[in-house]
């Protein structure tokens, strides 16, 4: 991730900033860029310094006890703005009281006196990942469907379709994953039963090492290329930084099971039209 | 005569002129005593007065005045209790005031809000918020009469603190007193109206350093004149302290900065004497028990050299550092609040026992909100324990002569030095202030600061060691957040009422005398009087002016 920009700012009147000179000299100390606007800054001005200095957290220091008016007002016009994706922090002398409201206002964190400059510039990073990932679309819709390897599709085909009496969908070669896969419609989801088209292929391995059994869960998402970009810059291990054809024309991309705990992850997208195809 | 028998000739003649003083204005109590029933002495000496004691510290009320800037000290009148208070409307301020005074507190301190200090009217869009907020809001004289009702100004002195707009609040005070009567050579008290520490620390500028300069000079030409008993300016360490420093740096741009300011009156034309008697300090008093107590002796030390030698003073007030402390707002914790009452405790002993002439003792809950009435209460109880309980008054400057006390005193003297020889350097205050000398001191400082808390380094009891979980969280006084609108009604009301032919003409003649050079005290007295608002009048001070930006 590149350098995080902070613009730490005065608004209204207050022109205590020993607190806000600090913190700034701390981020700074911490590696991040660090603006400071100076004493007297009316939310206007903060909000039209943040944009154009393409900050991506605004500090807000105040200890005249006119926050509850001022902080969100720059949250307000932020949004008004489009640029309400610039984290906003505030800190100064702010009763515990008056912190639920600020931060149903839109202020993301408040510090109050006492907070160490470390546990801030954590929380700004932290936050900052967070927001980030907060930006990956929506979460995945659903289990597009649990993958199964085999060691022949024939041989087990038998079981889902007579003891389970799943309804096979078809069976198609992957080429570019050396499978043969079984489609076998559960509910909103679906089994897929692979087998290996090669003695050296992945699933030819898997078996080999691990024996036969789930082998990875296929997550439905939108805009497969969006995330998996998002995934790689918050340094999530992918196999797959591009998607790519897997069964049925859907793009497809594995996530490493080192970031997964354990499991092979696949991100999988397919359109309308592929679906109707299913059916 | 050999130098023993010269000194212990000076002692008498102290000790015969402190008994004269007595038999005019009496000590507290005939005989003091300790709780054991062992008598205290007024003074306690050395065995062997020398050249050294005498240069160094000498007799209190005398100079170098290291001792005190009396004799007598507390034993004749303890320190004036001075609690700083202000909030929301001039009625609810005019409330808790009668009400401290009720308490036994003993002058007046004036808390404005921040429109006020920077000279906007509660309906400026940049009051937004903040009015009534850390102190009063005052728009008009209307204002300042309600503010002081029911308080005769001939009985209470009455400390201010404003400073960019300190002409036009002393205007306005003195307005006051003569709508009750009271002639403004009986007025007492102190307005800060220190402008170059608001560039330093404290951030509530309005005009650039020159016509500010001049502001302050034309008040002190004026009060010499008409105000005699006020104190025309209170030079501040304690917001530069706040702002970080350490004590010696709080001491030594303190004492730049009055050195500037002296500078200036100079050469506005005043003399030493007439002004100098009516130069007032304000400290603040932090943690560091023994070196606080030693930065207040050495002050004064400093200061009395400073007008003798090399201002050639010649009155003995001219020479006395008199001085307003404050406990350190900043070492207050959010945590665990009731903590604050101890630290305070230790801070206003160290006022104490530096000789300090007034004090403000913090209340502990200020790391959160303004005091409730409970808080400023106790705040103010914890002087009067100090006073009546202690015993610490009995005699004067009891910790003179411990080796540390002494040798800390010292060292502070000689590092403050260091600091003034650097600031000369660089032209002076203003200069220095211009070129960010002391802001990069004091953020330097305030940085190191903060990183030995973290570090663990320096232990802040409740926050960074012996910390609780769950802390309850501590009731706090609300300013109404309608008052800006009740405010605004009340402006548009007066502006309604008042005879604006008179404000423009007052305002006009204000404009006329900005541009020249005549005294700017009586255009703004009467401007005041004619229910000009005080952003009328700094509005027009800053369109002959202009705006300071940090």
């Amino acid at each position: 991730m590149d350098k995080i920009r902070v613009l730490i700012a005065k608004p209204g009147l207050d022109g205590h900033d020993r607190g806000a000179l600090v913190i700034a000299q701390a981020l700074r100390d911490q590696g991040m860029e660090v603006i400071y606007t100076g004493l007297r800054q009316s939310p206007e001005q903060i909000v039209a310094s943040a944009i154009q200095e393409d900050v991506d957290c605004i500090g807000l220091s105040c200890l005249s006890g006119a926050h509850n008016e001022l902080f969100p007002e720059v949250v307000r016009l932020l949004k008004e703005q489009g640029a309400d994706d610039i984290l906003v922090i505030g800190g100064g002398v702010i009763p515990a009281e008056d912190i639920p409201y600020l931060e149903s206002q839109g202020i993301a964190k408040v510090f109050t006196p006492g907070a160490s400059t470390k546990d801030i510039a954590d929380y700004i990073r932290l936050a900052l990942k967070e927001k980030k990932r907060k930006l990956l679309v929506d979460p995945p819709k659903k289990i597009a469907h649990i993958g199964i390897a085999v060691k022949s599709i024939e041989d087990s085909l038998p079981f889902y379709q007579q003891q389970l009496g799943l309804a096979l969908e078809g069976i198609e070669t992957v080429e570019s994953e050396q499978v043969r896969v079984a489609f076998l419609k559960v509910g909103e989801t679906r089994i897929e039963l692979l087998e290996s088209l090669s003695p050296d292929g992945p699933i030819a391995t898997f078996i080999k090492h691990r024996g036969e059994g789930i082998h990875h869960l296929a997550l439905e998402v939108d805009d497969i290329e969006a995330r998996l970009k998002q995934l790689k810059e918050n340094g999530v291990r992918l196999i797959h930084e591009q998607p790519k054809e897997g069964a049925h024309g859907a793009q497809i991309a594995f996530l490493h099971p080192k970031a997964t705990g354990g499991v092979l992850l696949e991100l999988w997208q397919y359109d309308q039209q592929t679906e109707e195809a299913w059916a | 005569m050999s130098k023993e028998e010269e000194f212990r000739k000076l002692y008498e003649q102290w000790r015969r002129k402190t008994e004269e003083l007595i038999a005019k204005f009496p000590e507290r109590k005939e005989v003091f005593v300790t709780s054991s029933g062992i008598p205290v002495e007024r003074l306690y000496l050395p065995e062997q007065l020398d050249d050294q004691y005498m240069e160094r510290l000498g007799f209190p009320g005398q100079y170098p005045f290291t001792r005190g800037i009396h004799p007598t000290m507390y034993r004749a009148r303890q320190w004036t209790m001075r609690q700083y208070a202000g909030f929301g409307s001039a009625e609810e301020t005019n409330k808790r005031f009668h009400y401290l005074l009720r308490q036994g507190q003993t002058g007046l301190s004036v808390a404005f809000d921040l429109p006020t200090q920077i000279g906007y009217d509660s309906d400026d869009p940049m009051a937004r918020g903040e009015v009534g907020k850390v102190g009063v809001a005052i728009d008009s004289l209307e204002d300042m009469e309600t503010l002081f009702e029911g308080i005769p100004l001939d009985q209470v002195s009455t400390s201010m603190t404003i400073n960019a707009p300190a002409a036009i609040l002393l205007a306005m005070y003195i307005a006051v007193a003569e709508k009750q009567g009271v002639p403004a050579e009986k007025l007492s008290g102190t307005i800060q109206n220190d402008i170059l520490k608001e560039y330093i620390a404290r951030g509530t500028y309005i005009f650039p350093p020159q016509p500010s300069m001049r502001l302050i000079t034309d008040i002190f030409a004026y009060c010499s004149r008409h105000v005699p008993k006020w104190n025309t300016i209170s030079i501040s360490g304690y917001h530069i302290r706040e702002a970080g420093a350490t004590a010696v740096q709080e001491l030594a741009f303190m004492m730049a900065n009055a050195i500037s300011y002296v500078e200036a009156a100079l050469e506005a034309g005043l003399e030493i004497d007439q002004f100098a008697p009516r130069l007032a300090f304000f400290f603040n008093a932090h943690n560091n028990f023994f070196e606080e107590i030693a930065k207040f002796r050495a002050a004064r030390r400093i200061w009395a050299k400073l007008m003798k030698e090399r201002f050639g003073a010649k009155k003995e007030k001219s020479w006395m550092l008199r001085f307003h402390t404050q406990t350190g707002g900043s070492t207050l914790t959010a945590q665990q609040p009731d903590n604050n009452i101890v630290r305070v405790t230790i801070q206003a002993l160290s006022a104490v026992l530096g000789g300090t002439q007034s004090l403000h003792t913090n209340s502990k809950d200020e790391a959160l909100a303004l005091p409730t009435e409970e808080s400023a209460r106790i705040a103010l109880r914890t002087q009067q324990i100090i006073a009546y309980e202690s015993g610490v008054g009995d005699t004067v400057d009891p910790l003179g002569g411990s080796y540390y006390v002494e040798a800390l005193t010292d060292k502070i003297e000689q590092e403050v030095y260091r600091y003034l020889d650097k600031i000369e350097q660089l032209g002076g205050a203003v200069k220095a202030i211009e070129q960010g000398y002391m802001q990069r001191e004091i953020h330097k400082a305030a940085y190191e600061a903060q990183q030995r808390i973290e570090s663990g380094e320096d232990i802040i009891v409740g926050l960074n060691k012996f910390q609780i979980d769950d802390e309850p969280q501590p009731e706090i006084l609300r300013v109404d957040p309608k008052l800006g609108e009740k405010q605004k009604e009340k402006l548009n009301h007066l502006r309604a009422r008042r005879d604006s032919a008179k404000v423009e003409q007052a305002l006009s003649r204000l404009r006329a005398a900005a541009r020249g050079t005549e005294n700017l005290m009586p255009p703004i007295l009467d401007a005041v009087r004619a229910y000009a608002t005080i952003g009328e009048i700094c509005n027009v001070l800053r369109e002959e002016f202009g705006e300071y930006r940090g």
